[in-house]
């Protein structure tokens, strides 16, 4: 084919494109669209629970768990997974810089709902000890570095490090009160540390906490900030398996179903 | 063929729920016996406040304090399978069914214990909890002494009646602020969370709702890919019309409300909550105990531990050597949560995890004086606590042989002794 040749057959296929994005399907109206998002956000927000719960379980759940080491590390790289694939299905299907935004307002309610049935209700631990963490204002910004971008390298290192920072920032407002100093039992503790021994969790003997217990490689105590570059750094590997989860456990399979029927 | 498989699940339901009795136990006889009475030794364990029922509850308000104190011995005979024989780090703690009750203080050897402590076998542990009554219900409480590597073991249990009354959990703060630790701050957090969400749900709502095409057209989901498939994945679609530059100008306002958001909630918290420390863990080794510098008053070395089942009955023989310098007398043995008095020794039973034991001579055993002791025991108390090692992996028989002279000076004397059952078929 000449160039001309070309350039027409492209600019043919560009009018064929702009007509389908506004094509009024006959059997496949707006609610189809509804039925997607409303359906999806049970399993979406069940998949990003469970995946924090397997990795960052403890560190979501009480407040003397939610330390500056451990929980900056572990919780962005387990909440990030399912929304890298969320974000890689939803770009690729539709263009939309959603996937991290919508799998953080699914994970919320259900997690907050679970939270206040199980551990509020069933058991009567005072939620202010037991709030989940959220993820939305992060999810927001990497689906930005998505949009802008419009590259998953990319998004991989700027939007897992605009991510891990930016659930830092949005959780640690929450903590914040609970990390005032106390008086308590002769000793000066946090308020999330009173809760841990007041409410009782009679499985879970203190010793099994996994927090900050000090070390000589404290970089002049600023360990704070070298726990959340390496957050953001284990955030970026979480964020490729989360792609990888999209593209071989849900697109491929769904591409090699296609070409068979 | 749907009917009968409805029916069948309805009654498999019917069945599960009118056979199931409430959860009223933590476990602690599904533990072997022989472990539970090689690892810890529940020594005086009372508890006090409120008043007891018909029914031998503690009855007590919401809010209304009670204590529990008593004695833990790390037991010399600690096995090798847990904690690879050798237990460093331990936590006494409460085993009930949540936070039905909540702890206000916990003294361990005179000193307050919020966290961990440093172990050594052969130790005592003293310990004193103050709690208060938090849910109302009928809850079981346990002292619990948890051994890292090993797990948690548990000492005799209560029943509490917490009846409905107002309530708080105080705690004091740096600058001398009183605040409920049921509720505080929670709105600060439910506030937070919501206004994040709630950003979440204008940026979901954009690309779903209210975001239009280039041609002004309702946003499409579900038929995209005719688009999306057939443009590179590096390419917004925007030159095709699937998204514009109005979304290009919307994300930005979102992320810059959010990152406003963040901005406002940082200095907030910032100026609201100046002094931030964080979490403290607490290890040390407690002080010891009268109990661990008293005088040694018996050397003991065990003959023989017979089970008779017939009789239900246990009959332990024992050498025992006094080695102090005024006579003694056997007052206890003490294994795991049970404590058997020898009333000829001026104690007395209470509570049920308390019985008496037969001895055989009675009387008290002169200086430098050994004698073989034979102890009866009621096999009936082993068998409700399931601590008859009948069929497990290990048939020992250990605990604690308390004499006491007539000061009233005390010590106990470990003892390990192969149990020889008498089966009957």
């Amino acid at each position: 084919m000449t160039t001309t040749e070309e350039q027409l057959e492209q600019a043919q296929q560009f009018e064929r494109l702009k007509a389908l994005v506004d094509k009024q399907y006959r059997w496949i109206d707006r609610k189809w669209d509804a039925v997607f998002w409303v359906s999806a956000a049970f399993i979406v927000g069940a998949a990003c629970d469970i995946t924090k719960l397997l990795f960052a379980g403890d560190w979501d759940f009480w407040t003397d768990w939610k330390d500056r080491i451990w929980w900056p590390i572990l919780t962005p790289f387990a909440l990030v997974i399912i929304g890298s694939a969320l974000q890689y299905i939803q770009w690729l299907a539709w263009r939309f810089p959603t996937g991290m935004t919508y799998t953080a307002i699914c994970l919320w309610p259900l997690a907050t709902l679970g939270r206040w049935l199980q551990w509020g209700n069933f058991v009567h631990y005072p939620m202010n000890f037991v709030w989940p963490t959220t993820m939305v204002p992060a999810g927001i910004f990497a689906d930005w570095v998505l949009f802008k971008t419009k590259s998953f390298i990319l998004t991989s290192v700027i939007g897992s490090a605009v991510f891990a920072f930016g659930w830092w920032v949005s959780n640690y407002m929450m903590i914040a009160p609970y990390l005032q100093p106390a008086q308590w039992m002769d000793r000066i503790l946090t308020v999330a540390d009173i809760q841990g021994i007041t409410f009782i969790h009679s499985q879970t003997p203190e010793y099994l906490r996994i927090v900050e217990h000090g070390t000589l490689r404290s970089f002049l105590g600023e360990t704070q900030y070298v726990a959340i570059v390496f957050g953001a750094t284990v955030t970026i590997a979480g964020y490729w398996i989360g792609q990888f989860i999209g593209r071989m456990l849900a697109i491929w399979p769904i591409g090699r179903f296609m070409k068979k029927w | 063929m749907m009917k009968r498989l409805a029916a069948l699940l309805l009654l498999g339901m019917a069945t599960t729920v009118a056979f199931a009795s409430p959860a009223s136990a933590h476990g602690e006889k599904s533990q072997e016996a022989f472990l539970r009475m090689r690892t810890i030794g529940w020594t005086d364990v009372v508890f006090s406040g409120g008043h007891k029922d018909a029914n031998g509850d503690i009855v007590i308000a919401q809010g209304e304090k009670f204590t529990i104190k008593g004695v833990a011995k790390l037991m010399n005979t600690w096995p090798d399978t847990l904690a690879k024989g050798l237990p460093r780090i331990g936590y006494l703690n409460i085993a009930t069914q949540g936070p039905c009750v909540a702890l206000l203080e916990r003294k361990i050897n005179g000193i307050s214990t919020p966290d961990r402590i440093e172990i050594t076998k052969g130790n005592y542990y003293q310990f004193e909890d103050t709690l208060m009554g938090r849910r109302v219900g009928r809850w079981h409480v346990h002292p619990t002494f948890a051994v890292k590597g090993a797990g948690t073991l548990l000492g005799p249990g209560q029943w509490f009646r917490v009846t409905p009354h107002a309530f708080s959990t105080p705690a004091t703060l740096y600058n001398g602020k009183t605040i409920n630790l049921e509720n505080y701050h929670l709105v600060s957090v439910w506030t937070l969370q919501v206004i994040g969400f709630l950003l979440g749900l204008i940026w979901i709502f954009w690309w779903t709702w209210w975001g239009k095409t280039a041609k002004g057209n309702p946003r499409r989901t579900v038929t995209n890919p005719a688009v999306t498939l057939a443009i590179p994945l590096n390419d917004d679609g925007l030159a095709v019309g699937l998204n514009t530059k109005k979304d290009h100008r919307v994300v930005n306002i979102i992320a810059l409300a959010t990152a406003l958001f963040l901005l406002i909630g940082w200095i907030w918290q910032a100026s609201a909550f100046p002094v931030k420390i964080p979490q403290q863990v607490v290890e040390y080794e407690p002080p010891k105990t009268n109990l661990d510098a008293a005088p040694t008053l018996a050397e003991v070395d065990a003959r023989s531990a017979k089970y008779d089942y017939q009789a239900k009955l246990l009959r332990l023989e024992i050498d025992a050597k006094n080695v102090s310098s005024n006579p003694i007398e056997l007052s206890q043995f003490v294994t795991s949560t049970l404590t058997f008095d020898n009333r000829s020794s001026g104690t007395t039973p209470s509570g049920p995890y308390q019985d008496t034991l037969k001895l055989a001579p009675t009387g008290t055993i002169q200086p430098g004086q050994t004698t073989t002791l034979t102890i009866d025991l009621p096999g009936s108390r082993f068998d409700e606590e399931h601590l008859l090692p009948k069929g497990e992996s290990q048939l020992t028989i250990s605990g604690l042989l308390v004499f006491k002279d007539a000061a009233g000076n005390k010590s106990s004397a470990e003892i390990e002794e192969p149990l020889q059952p008498h089966y009957t078929s």
